[in-house]
C-alpha cells in the first residue's frame, strides 16, 4: 500500500517584518490510507503548520506535500479551496460550530458543498446525536459540540480527516469519548484520520505516530501495540 | 500611564478604519447638522447685514390721500426715527422692443431702501433711469417708452415720455426677483426702474418710508417686539397725520369752491341783469310793435272804408254822369221831339191849311174843273203849245232851283256841324260853366244866337226853296199833268168828269178827314205845349243835377286824393312795422339764445360746483396704512424661503445624529468587546476603571472631536454657500457671510462627544462591571436562536440552506439589524427624497404644461380692446390657429384666514377642455363650475385650507366682492387660479366681464414662433406667451434647487457608505472565526462572500424597502416645507427616482461589499484554530 499522504522536505518560513521564522525546516513523513495517525509535538514544534499545510489552509515554502497523489503545494488558491472542500474534513479544537445553526444544520453546512456528501442525519446518528440534531451549539455540551464538528467533517465524506487537538477543550471523559468516535470512524469507515495533539498519551491509540520537534519530524513509526481509547489514561 | 497612551495611539493606528468610521460619521452628522442648521441663520444674517447696510425700511406708510413734505417732516420728528423719506411709486407700462412691460417706477431713494448699482451710473438728468438688473433684461443704453395704453393719470404723472437706461441696479427693496403683480398690462411686473424724483409730475408722495434706529435682526423676536411697540403708536400717528392732510385738502378745496361759488354768483347776477334789460327792451319794442300794428290795422280799416267810399263815390259819380248824360240825351231828345212835334204841328197846320185851301181849291177846282173841263178841251190845244214853252221854262227854272237847293243843303250841313260843335263846346262849358270867363260865356251866347238866326235863315231859305221846288214840282207836275192832261186830257176829261164826280165824293170825305185832322191837331198842339212844359222842367232839373254832379265829382276827386295819400302812408307804416317786427324777432331770438347760453353756463357752473362739492364730499376720510416689512415680497418670501432649509434642518440632523450615535455605539461596544481580555488584564493589573475607560474614551472622543471640528467647518461653510448659490436664481446676488455660531458649535461638539464617548462609557461601564477573571474568560458566544420564519415551514423549507443561515444571522443581532435598517433605509429615504424633490421641482413644469395646461399659447389683449375681437386679429386667429378661446382674466384677492392672497381669476367664454385639463391630484376629472360656483387650484386649497363646498370670498381693487362655492379642486402648479363662468361675474357684479386673454392651440407641426410673432404684431395684443417657453423657463428657474438635491444625495451616499462599511466591518470582525471556519470548510471565495454579505444584501433590500416607504413620507414632509409663492409643486416621485434610489443604495452597498470582500480575503484561516478570545 503506497503512502496516501506524503510530506517530502517540506519547508515553511514565515516573514513577520524583518524577522524570519522557520516554522518547518525539513518535514518528511507519510501516512497510509485508512490509518489513524497522531502527530504529536510540543507547542511551537510546527505541528499546526503541518496541519495548515496539509489542510490546504497554508502554503509551503518549499518541498512537496501530496494527498492521494495530488501535489498540494502546486495548487492555487481556488484549487486549494476545492481541495479543502472535497478532500479534507476538519475538526477544530474549539469545534468552530456556527452558533446560529443547529447541530444538523452545521453538518449540512459542510455536506451541501460536497460532491458526494453523506446524509447528515445518518452521520449525526453515527456520532450518537440522534436526539440532539435540532439543538443549537450553545445548547450542547462540549463533547456533543465536538461530535457535531466531527459529524460535520465526516459528512463531507473527505479523503482525510484532520483533527486539531480535538480533546483540547474537553474534559477527560468527553475527550475520550470523542477520541473513541474518531477511532471507530477510522476503523469502521476506513477513513484516514490525522489527529494533531500535544498529548503524548493519545499516540497510544494511533496506527502511526509522528513526533514533531523544532520544525522537524523527530520520529515516525507504526504503532504495533494499539491500545483502545478506553484504556488510555492521561 | 505612558504605556496607556501608547496603547491608545497604537489602537488608533491599528484600527484606523474604525477610528475613521467614527470620525467620518461624526463629521458627516455634525457637518450635516450644523450645515443645515447654520444655513438659515447664515442666510438671514447675510440678508440682515445687507438690509442694514442699505437701510431697508421699517415702515411703509400709505394714505389714500398721499403725503406731503410736511407729513414727512412730522414723521421725522418722532422718536427713534432714523430716516423718514417720501417717495413715489407708480406702475407704468413701457414699450421696449415693441412689447409692453410693466415696470414699477420708483423715485430714486436717498437714504432708505438704497440701491446697489450693478452696471452704469446713477441717473443725473431727467429722462434717465436705472433699470432692474435682476429681472428686467434691460441693458445700459436701452430706451423704453411710456406706452400709450397707460391710464391718462399715469401719463400725466410723469415728466417724460421715454427713459434711457443709464445703469442697472439691484434694490434692497426688491431683494427677491419676485416683482409682484399689477392691475395694468398683463398683470405681471417685469421689474423696476428708478427715476429722479423730479421726473414725477406729482405734488404729493405716494408713500413714506420710515427707518428706525433699530438694528435688531430681521425676523427676530426682538425686532418683532420693537415693531410691535411701534405699531401701536404709529398706527394712530399715521392716521392722525393722514387726517391732517385730509383737513388741509378739504380746507383748500372748500376755499377754492367758495371762490368759485362767489364768482358764479357774481356772474349769475351780472348775466341776469343783462338778461332783464334785454327782456325789458324786448317787451317795450313788442308793445310798440303791437301799438303800431293796431294803428296800422285801424289805418287799414279806415283806408278800406275810404276806398269803399271812393269807390262808391266813383260809382255814384259815374251813375250821376250817366244819368246826366241820359238826361242830356233825354233833354236833347225831348228838345228834338219838341222841335219835331212843333214842326209836325206846324206841318200839320200847314197841311190843314193846305188841305183847307185845297179843299177850297178842290171845291173851286171842282167848279172850275168843270169849267176848265169845258175850257180844257179848248185849252188842250192851246195848252199843248204853251206846255211846250212852259216845259222849257220849267226845266230852266228847275236847274236854278236845284242849284240853290244844293247851296242850301251845304249851308244847312255846315250849320248842323257848327251847331254840333257848339253843342259839344257848350256842353263842356256848361260843366264848368261857373268857372268860364265872362267873354267866353258871351261869345258862346252870341254864337248860340247867330246859330239860331242862321237856322232861321236856312229855315226860310228852305221854305223858299221848298216853295220854289214845290212850285217847280207843281209846275212840273202841272206841266206833266198838263202834258198828261193834254195827252190824257181827253181821256182825263172823261175821267176827269168821272173824277170830278169821285173828287166830289173824295172831297166830301177829305172834308171829314180834315175835320178829324183839325181835331187831332188841336190835341197835338195841346200835348206839345204840355210836353214843352215838361221839357222845360226836365231841363231845369238836369241843370241842377249837372251842377250837383259837378260838385260831387269835385268832392270825389278830393276824397280820392286823400285816400291815395292815406294808402301811401299806410304802406309806409306797414313796411316800417314789418322791419320793426323783424328786428323784434331778431332781438327776441338773440335774447333767447343769450338766455339759453346763460342758463347753460350757469347750469354748467352749478354742476361744476356741485361736482366739486361732491368731490369734496367724496374725499373720504383718508385710510392710512402702516405697512411693515412683512408686506414686502422680498422680506416675506425670504422668511419662508430661508425657512425651507430650516425645515429640512429639523428632520435631517436628528437622523444623522441618530445614525452617528448608533455607529459610535456599535463600533465602540465592539471594540470594547474585542478588548475584553485586555480590559480584564488591565483591571487585574490594578488599573483604575477610569484609566482603562480612558483609552476608549480618548479613542472615541478624539475621533468625534476631529470629526466634529471637520464636520462643523465643512458643513457650515459648504452648506450655506451651496444653498445660497441656489437662491441666487431667486434673489439678488449678495455675498454670503460666514456665520460662526458658538452655541451651535458647542452643541454639536457636546452632541458628538455624547454620542461617541457616552456610548463608549456605557459599553465600558457595562464591561467593567464584570470581574477581571470573568473578563479574561472568553465571552460565551451568543446563542443561536430560531427565528419566527422557521415556524412557517412553508417558507422556511423552501429557503436554501445558506439563506437560512443568513436569515438567522440577520435576526441574531438586533441592534446591528436595527442599525443597518436605519442606515440603509435612511440612505434610501434621503436619496428618494432628494430625487423626489428634484422630480417635484423640475417636474411640476412638465406636468403643468404637458398634462394640465395643454394650450400652446396665451395672448393678453389690451384692456381697451372693446367688446369684440378686431377683424384683423380674428382673421389671424382663424387662419393660423387650430382653435382658440377667449377668457376674462383678472387679479383678485382671496380673503382667507385673515390673509389676503392674490389669485388669478379666469372666466372663459367657451369650452376650456382643449386648453386645460381640470383634474384632481387623483386624476379624477373636475367639472367646470356653474353660476356662483368656482373651481380652484390645489395650491389655493392647500395653503388656505379651502375645501369642497366652502364659500370663498374674492375682492378686487374696486372692493367688489365675489362669493363662490367651491365645487372642484384641480391640479395646477404654476400660479393660483380660480375658474368661474362669466355669468357669475355678470350676476354678482352686474356687469359682464370683458375678455382680455386668448388661449390657443396651433396646428401640429406649425412654426409656433412664427405664428406667435404674427399674433403679437396685432395692435390689440399686448403680448403672447408660448407655454413651451414658459415650461423651459420654469424648469430652468427651479433647477436651482438641484444643488440642494445634489447635496442631499451626496450626504445620503456618505451616510450609507459609512453605516454599511462600519456595520459590515463589525460584522466581519465579530464573525471572523466563523468565516475562517467556513473558509476551512472549503467555501469558495464567492461563496464565503455570499455567506457573509448575503446578509448585507438582504439587509440592504430590507432597508431599501423601509427606506422607500420612509422616503415617500419624508419627501412629502420636505415638499410641504418648501413653499415658493405662485408655484405649487407636483408632489411626486417618478418611478425612475425609485429605481435610482434603489440602484444607488445598491451601488453604495456593492462598493462597501467590495471593500469587505478584500477584507474577507485577508482573513487567515488559521484564525479558526485560535481559541475564542
Amino acid at each position: 500500500m503506497s503512502a496516501y499522504v506524503t510530506f517530502e522536505h517540506v519547508k515553511k518560513t514565515y516573514h513577520t517584518g524583518e524577522v524570519e521564522i522557520q516554522a518547518l525546516r525539513d518535514v518528511n513523513f507519510e501516512v497510509e490510507k485508512g490509518e489513524f495517525c497522531v502527530i504529536v509535538g510540543a507547542s511551537g514544534a510546527g505541528k499546526t503548520t503541518i496541519l495548515n499545510i496539509l489542510g490546504g489552509m497554508d502554503t509551503l515554502t518549499s518541498g512537496s506535500a501530496k494527498l492521494d497523489g495530488t501535489e498540494i503545494s502546486h495548487l492555487n488558491k481556488k484549487q486549494l479551496t476545492a481541495y479543502r472542500r472535497y478532500d479534507i474534513g476538519f475538526v477544530f479544537q474549539f469545534y468552530n460550530l456556527v452558533q446560529n445553526l443547529t447541530a444538523l444544520e452545521n453538518v449540512e453546512l459542510a455536506a451541501q458543498i460536497c460532491r458526494e456528501p453523506l446524509d447528515a442525519k445518518t452521520v449525526l446518528e453515527q456520532v450518537g446525536l440522534k436526539d440532539r440534531m435540532k439543538n443549537f451549539p450553545a445548547q450542547l455540551s462540549g463533547g456533543e459540540q465536538q461530535r457535531v464538528a466531527i459529524a460535520r467533517a465526516l459528512a463531507k465524506n473527505p479523503k482525510l480527516l484532520l483533527c486539531d487537538e480535538p480533546t483540547g477543550a474537553l474534559d477527560y471523559h468527553t475527550g475520550k469519548a470523542v477520541l473513541k468516535l474518531l477511532q471507530d470512524t477510522c476503523r469502521n469507515t476506513g477513513m484516514t484520520v490525522i489527529v494533531i495533539t500535544h498529548n503524548q498519551a493519545l499516540s497510544a491509540m494511533a496506527d502511526r505516530i509522528i513526533t514533531v520537534r523544532n520544525g522537524m519530524v523527530e520520529s515516525m513509526y507504526r504503532n504495533e501495540n494499539i491500545i483502545d481509547v478506553s484504556e488510555i489514561e492521561w | 500611564m505612558k504605556a496607556m497612551h501608547k496603547t491608545t495611539l497604537r489602537e488608533i493606528k491599528g484600527s484606523f478604519g474604525r477610528f475613521f468610521a467614527i470620525l467620518a460619521i461624526i463629521a458627516l452628522g455634525v457637518g450635516f447638522f450644523t450645515g443645515v442648521r447654520i444655513t438659515t441663520p447664515a442666510m438671514v444674517n447675510t440678508v440682515n447685514q445687507f438690509w442694514q447696510d442699505y437701510q431697508f425700511y421699517d415702515y411703509r406708510l400709505l394714505s389714500t390721500l398721499g403725503w406731503e413734505e410736511q407729513d414727512v417732516q412730522e414723521f421725522q420728528k418722532q422718536s427713534d426715527v432714523c430716516y423718514a423719506e417720501g417717495s413715489n411709486t407708480l406702475d407704468v407700462l413701457y414699450l421696449f422692443s415693441e412689447t409692453e412691460y410693466v415696470f414699477k417706477t420708483h423715485s430714486l431713494p436717498k437714504n432708505i431702501n438704497q440701491i446697489q448699482l450693478a452696471t452704469g451710473r446713477l441717473p443725473e438728468n431727467s429722462g434717465e433711469c436705472l433699470a432692474d438688473a435682476g429681472t428686467s433684461g434691460l441693458q445700459v443704453g436701452d430706451v423704453i417708452t411710456v406706452a400709450n395704453s397707460n391710464a391718462q393719470d399715469t401719463i400725466d404723472s410723469l415728466n417724460f415720455h421715454q427713459l434711457t437706461v443709464v445703469g442697472t441696479a439691484y434694490s434692497s427693496y426688491y431683494m427677491n426677483f419676485e416683482r409682484g403683480t399689477t392691475s395694468i398690462g398683463n398683470g405681471s411686473v417685469a421689474g423696476f426702474v428708478y427715476i429722479l424724483p423730479e421726473d414725477f409730475d406729482l405734488d404729493y408722495y405716494s408713500e413714506i418710508f420710515i427707518k428706525f434706529n433699530c438694528n435688531e435682526e430681521i425676523y427676530s423676536e426682538k425686532y418683532k417686539n420693537f415693531m410691535g411697540e411701534k405699531d401701536i403708536i404709529w398706527e394712530d400717528l399715521t392716521q392722525q397725520q393722514a387726517n391732517h392732510r385730509y383737513d388741509r385738502i378739504i380746507a383748500d378745496a372748500e376755499s377754492e369752491l367758495n371762490d368759485g361759488k362767489q364768482e358764479l354768483k357774481d356772474k349769475q347776477k351780472e348775466g341776469e341783469q343783462e338778461l332783464q334789460d334785454a327782456e325789458k327792451e324786448l317787451s317795450d319794442s313788442e308793445k310798440k310793435l303791437s301799438d303800431a300794428e293796431q294803428e296800422l290795422n285801424n289805418a287799414k280799416k279806415e283806408l278800406d272804408t275810404g276806398k269803399k267810399e271812393v269807390e262808391n263815390a266813383e260809382k255814384e259819380l259815374s251813375n250821376a254822369e250817366k244819368k246826366l248824360d241820359d238826361a242830356e240825351q233825354e233833354i236833347q231828345d225831348g228838345k228834338q221831339e219838341l222841335a219835331n212835334a212843333k214842326e209836325q204841328l206846324e206841318n200839320a197846320k200847314l197841311e190843314l191849311d193846305n188841305a183847307e185851301k185845297q179843299l177850297e181849291e178842290a171845291e173851286q177846282e171842282l167848279i172850275t174843273g168843270q169849267q176848265e173841263l169845258d175850257s180844257s178841251r179848248k185849252q188842250l190845244q192851246e195848252g199843248q203849245a204853251q206846255l211846250e214853252t212852259g216845259q222849257k221854262q220849267l226845266t230852266e227854272a228847275r236847274a236854278v232851283l236845284e242849284q240853290s237847293q244844293a247851296e242850301l243843303s251845304a249851308k244847312e250841313s255846315e250849320l248842323l256841324a257848327n251847331q254840333q260843335a257848339f253843342d259839344t263846346q257848350f256842353a263842356q262849358a256848361e260843366l264848368a260853366w261857373e268857372y268860364l270867363p265872362e267873354e267866353q260865356k258871351q261869345m258862346l251866347l252870341a254864337t248860340q244866337a247867330q246859330l239860331a238866326s242862321a237856322w232861321k235863315e236856312i229855315e226860310s231859305a228852305k221854305t223858299q226853296l221848298e216853295t220854289g221846288l214845290q212850285e217847280l214840282n207843281a209846275q212840273q207836275v202841272l206841266l206833266t199833268e198838263k202834258q198828261e192832261e193834254i195827252t190824257a186830257g181827253w181821256q182825263s176829261l172823261e175821267e176827269g168828269q168821272k173824277k170830278l164826280d169821285d173828287g166830289r165824293i173824295e172831297y166830301e170825305q177829305g172834308l171829314a178827314d180834315y175835320e178829324t185832322g183839325k181835331q187831332e191837331y188841336q190835341d197835338g198842339l195841346e200835348a206839345y205845349q204840355e210836353a214843352e212844359k215838361i221839357y222845360q222842367d226836365g231841363l231845369k232839373e238836369y241843370e241842377t243835377g249837372k251842377q250837383e254832379y259837378q260838385d260831387g265829382l269835385k268832392k270825389y276827386q278830393d276824397g280820392k286824393q286823400e285816400y291815395e295819400d292815406g294808402l301811401q302812408k299806410y304802406q309806409d307804416g306797414l313796411a316800417e312795422y314789418e322791419d320793426g317786427k323783424q328786428k323784434f324777432a331778431d332781438g327776441q331770438k338773440e335774447y333767447q339764445d343769450g338766455k339759453q347760453e346763460f342758463d347753460e353756463k350757469i347750469a354748467d357752473a352749478e354742476q361744476e360746483i356741485a361736482d366739486a362739492e361732491q368731490e369734496i364730499a367724496d374725499i373720504e376720510k383718508p385710510d392710512s396704512y402702516v405697512l411693515d416689512r412683512n408686506t414686502n415680497i422680498s422680506y416675506a418670501c425670504f422668511e419662508s424661503d430661508s425657512q425651507i432649509v430650516e425645515q429640512i434642518a429639523k428632520i435631517f440632523p436628528i437622523f444623522f445624529i441618530l445614525v452617528a450615535a448608533l455607529v459610535c455605539m456599535t463600533t465602540m461596544s465592539r471594540m470594547i468587546e474585542e478588548q475584553r481580555t485586555q480590559i480584564g488584564t488591565l483591571k487585574a493589573l490594578g488599573y483604575s476603571e477610569f484609566s482603562i475607560m480612558g483609552k476608549f474614551l480618548v479613542y472615541s472622543g478624539s475621533a468625534s472631536l476631529i470629526g466634529c471640528i471637520v464636520g462643523y467647518f465643512v458643513g457650515t461653510v459648504v452648506f450655506p454657500q451651496v444653498i445660497w448659490m441656489s437662491y441666487e436664481l431667486m434673489y439678488m446676488p449678495i455675498p454670503m457671510h460666514y456665520l460662526f455660531d458658538w452655541q451651535l458649535a458647542l452643541a454639536s461638539l457636546i452632541a458628538s462627544l455624547a454620542c461617541s464617548m457616552g456610548t463608549t462609557w456605557i459599553s465600558c461601564h457595562h464591561e467593567l462591571a464584570e470581574t477581571s477573571a470573568g473578563l479574561m474568560r472568553p465571552k460565551a458566544p451568543k446563542a443561536g436562536k430560531r427565528v419566527f420564519l422557521e415556524y412557517i415551514p412553508f417558507i422556511w423549507d423552501k429557503l436554501k440552506f445558506l439563506h437560512k443561515v443568513s436569515v438567522r444571522n440577520i435576526f441574531r443581532y438586533k441592534r446591528r439589524f436595527f442599525m443597518m435598517i436605519v442606515g440603509i433605509s435612511g440612505c434610501t429615504a434621503l436619496l428618494l427624497t432628494g430625487f423626489g424633490v428634484n422630480d417635484s421641482i423640475a417636474g411640476f413644469a412638465d406636468v403643468q404644461y404637458t398634462e394640465i395646461l395643454v394650450a400652446d399659447a396665451e395672448a393678453v389683449l389690451k384692456t381697451d380692446s372693446g367688446e369684440e375681437l378686431s377683424k384683423e386679429l380674428e382673421q389671424i386667429l382663424d387662419t393660423q390657429t387650430q382653435e382658440y378661446v377667449l377668457l376674462h382674466q383678472a387679479s383678485w384677492d382671496l380673503l382667507a384666514d385673515d390673509k389676503i392672497k392674490s389669485i388669478s381669476l379666469l372666466a372663459p367664454f367657451g369650452d376650456m377642455s382643449a386648453y386645460i385639463n381640470f383634474h384632481t391630484l387623483q386624476q379624477e376629472s373636475v367639472a367646470f363650475p356653474s353660476v356662483d360656483e368656482a373651481i380652484i387650484s390645489n395650491s389655493i386649497s392647500e395653503r388656505y385650507h379651502v375645501s369642497l363646498g366652502d364659500v370663498i370670498t374674492l375682492r378686487n381693487e374696486d372692493m367688489q366682492e365675489l362669493h363662490l362655492t367651491v365645487t372642484g379642486i384641480f391640479e395646477n402648479h404654476v400660479y393660483n387660479y380660480i375658474y368661474i363662468t362669466p355669468e357669475t361675474m355678470t350676476k354678482q357684479l352686474s356687469e359682464s366681464p370683458e375678455f382680455n386673454t386668448i388661449y390657443m392651440n396651433f396646428p401640429e407641426n406649425a412654426d409656433q414662433y412664427q405664428i406667435s410673432a404674427e399674433i403679437a404684431g396685432n395692435d390689440s395684443v399686448t403680448n403672447i406667451t408660448l407655454l413651451q417657453d414658459l415650461k423651459s423657463r420654469m424648469s430652468d428657474m427651479m433647477g436651482s434647487l438641484k444643488y440642494v438635491v445634489l447635496l442631499v444625495i451626496i450626504s445620503a451616499g456618505g451616510l450609507d457608505f459609512i453605516v454599511l462599511y462600519n456595520l459590515t466591518n463589525i460584522n466581519i470582525t465579530e464573525r471572523i472565526r466563523e468565516i475562517a471556519t467556513i473558509k476551512v470548510l472549503g467555501f469558495f471565495k464567492n461563496e464565503t462572500s455570499a455567506y457573509v454579505l448575503r446578509e448585507n444584501i438582504f439587509l440592504t433590500t430590507l432597508g431599501i424597502i423601509v427606506g422607500l416607504i420612509l422616503g415617500v413620507f419624508l419627501h412629502k414632509f420636505i415638499m410641504s416645507q418648501i413653499i415658493v409663492d405662485m408655484v405649487s409643486f407636483k408632489i411626486r416621485i417618478l418611478p425612475m427616482s425609485f429605481i435610482y434610489s434603489i440602484i444607488l443604495t445598491f451601488i453604495f452597498n456593492i462598493i462597501v461589499n467590495l471593500f469587505m470582500e478584500v477584507k474577507l480575503e485577508k482573513i487567515n484561516m488559521a484564525e479558526s484554530l485560535k481559541s475564542v478570545d
